[in-house]
């Protein structure tokens, strides 16, 4: 374990410990992130981002049967985007048909402790918008499963196929009988922007708690410079590039010069 | 070793990107040719994102094309008032390139317009140089001297109006098909990125009767200008030019050009051009197949301006 996981561990079993007011009678989710930030320099390969809970009970809570469920969701910036389907025209295939997908997160992961379908009813997953098949796309979230257009479908699916949706159904370990853990992989292409993790304590299908933490992940360094040159000072971005072409292809005529 | 490209935003190997660099350098210096319509789909096929790829490309060819022009200029093999003409022009081409690139990519239609592009250009020129070199070698084969064409002085371009004189070229020829030339050189370089060369050596040659020894230094000084402004143009219109990935091809690329330029000098010119012609046929019949095979997957996910998400 790395020690800024450990820190995170021992954040979340010391505010545990602080015994913090919660509601009489229910269970409170106490829940930390290894890191709130996540930086992208030169040697990024994506990272992994530790997820920290605990359940927290006090003397009133009323003793309810059955395990607790955890599911922990992360989502990444907000993006609108366009699927579209190729049609054979003319011998040849071209884009046709498009539906334009408003404002959905690129990276969206749902880790849980068991199968969604186990954890919760179909009509409270639906209202939550809890897991891929329940996320509402061009809809609001309400009682009912959405219902998917093929271009919708194939969303889920190239998503999916890209790593950039990801559902995990044992994603959620539990470490003892009130400490759970997730480990959210993001991988290399990840965007840049602020990305949430939601966590939900179930039991026998009903939703105890929910915490929310924000994690942001942004270019540093070198890479933050470049992007910063390239998008505030792009006539000069282009004229610096030009020039270091001319250097290096002189620089290259040079040394290999045999006349 | 990863390097994380700051524009392209994801990681790749580093000797990966000079080893593509320094392949196609390799071949652009054996057969005199820019590269770019080979090295544009390899990196399209390494998980860059098209528009990155075209237009870092254009920084690529600009290291590539540095390289030769000052070596030409040093032998003083150019014609600078043609170069200078087909550059003008070539600038306006770009332009226009850089717009309707823009303009595809928002109607989704850019993929498949690169592709038609590429089978039609590289069709041609490919099966026209793979026929002509193989003719030729034929024709050794049998010990029979070659029908060599000479540059006449009589052809469609002496009858044009607006003449200009191209004291270098030994040429006094009218400027419209030179404009022409520039213009749509400019116009695919931009769209495509590529430097147009395997289009303008031969037009240069057949179409306006340039003397061959001045062709080659006047089409790289000429892909060298046009490059440079589609760099800049594509840098501040779409900011998608990578400076990180452009440096590792840069350098791969002048590499490779160096060893590619002594193996290109063993070989007989007619092999060549069959060689070449070969090559770029090749690539023209991939991107064929792409478009006519039933592709496995018929959807796919764009942002509304056609790029991939970031």
């Amino acid at each position: 374990m790395r020690p800024a996981r450990l820190l995170a561990a021992l954040a979340v079993a010391a505010a545990a410990a602080a015994g913090l007011a919660s509601p009489a009678g229910a269970e409170r989710l106490v829940t930390a992130l290894s890191h709130d930030n996540v930086s992208i320099s030169s040697n990024f390969t994506g990272t992994e981002v530790v997820v920290f809970g605990t359940i927290e009970r006090d003397a009133q809570t009323v003793a309810r049967s059955g395990a607790y469920d955890v599911v922990v969701t992360v989502a990444g910036p907000l993006r609108t985007l366009v699927t579209r389907r190729k049609e054979r025209t003319v011998g040849i295939w071209i884009n046709a048909d498009s539906e334009v997908i408003e404002r959905l997160p690129v990276f969206l992961a749902v880790h849980s402790t068991r199968p969604l379908t186990e954890i919760a009813s179909d009509i409270l997953r639906a209202r939550l918008s809890l897991g891929l098949d329940m996320l509402p796309i061009n809809a609001e979230p309400g009682p009912e499963p959405p219902v998917r257009t093929d271009f919708e479908e194939a969303f889920l699916r190239l998503m999916q196929q890209e790593r950039r949706y990801v559902q995990v159904e044992d994603g959620v370990e539990f470490l003892g009988a009130d400490l759970f853990r997730a480990t959210v992989r993001l991988p290399a292409n990840v965007s840049v922007g602020t990305y949430t993790a939601k966590v939900q304590l179930f039991r026998g299908g009903a939703l105890l708690s929910t915490t929310e933490e924000t994690l942001d992940i942004g270019k540093v360094g070198f890479e933050a410079h470049v992007s910063e040159f390239a998008r505030d000072w792009s006539l000069l971005y282009g004229l610096v590039t030009v020039i270091i072409a001319v250097v290096t292809g002189w620089l290259a005529g040079v040394i290999f010069r045999r006349d | 070793m990863e390097l994380y490209l700051p524009i392209a935003e994801l990681p790749m190997n580093v000797f990966i990107l000079l080893g593509m660099g320094a392949a196609v350098g390799f071949l652009s210096g054996m057969f005199g040719v820019g590269g770019g319509f080979l090295l544009t789909p390899l990196l399209i096929f390494s998980g860059i994102s098209p528009a990155v790829a075209v237009a870092t490309v254009s920084s690529q060819i600009v290291a590539s094309s540095a390289s030769g022009s000052l070596a030409y200029l040093r032998k003083k093999a150019i014609d600078l008032k043609l170069a200078g003409f087909l550059l003008v022009s070539g600038m306006a081409g770009s332009a226009g390139g850089v717009w309707v690139y823009t303009l595809l990519r928002l109607t989704g239609q850019l993929d498949v317009v690169i592709a038609l592009c590429y089978v039609t250009f590289l069709g041609t020129v490919g099966a026209l140089m793979l026929s002509e070199a193989l003719r030729a070698i034929a024709a050794q084969r049998r010990g029979q001297p070659l029908p060599v064409r000479r540059p006449g002085q009589h052809g469609w371009a002496q009858r044009l109006p607006l003449k200009v004189r191209f004291r270098r070229s030994r040429l006094y020829i009218s400027a419209i098909p030179v404009v022409v030339l520039g213009v749509a050189i400019g116009f695919l370089g931009a769209l495509l990125g590529v430097g147009g060369g395997f289009i303008m050596v031969p037009a240069l040659i057949y179409l306006l009767k340039v003397p061959t020894t001045i062709v080659i230094g006047t089409t790289l000084l000429q892909t060298l200008g046009t490059m440079a402004f589609a760099t800049v143009m594509q840098a501040t219109t779409n900011q998608t030019v990578d400076i990180v990935l452009g440096l590792c091809l840069m350098i791969g690329g002048v590499i490779g050009a160096q060893f590619g330029a002594r193996v290109g000098q063993r070989l007989r010119g007619e092999t060549l051009r069959a060689l070449l012609g070969l090559l770029v046929l090749s690539v023209g019949l991939r991107f064929a197949v792409d478009l006519v095979l039933e592709p496995q997957e018929l959807y796919s996910v764009t942002t509304p301006a056609g790029g991939g998400m970031r």
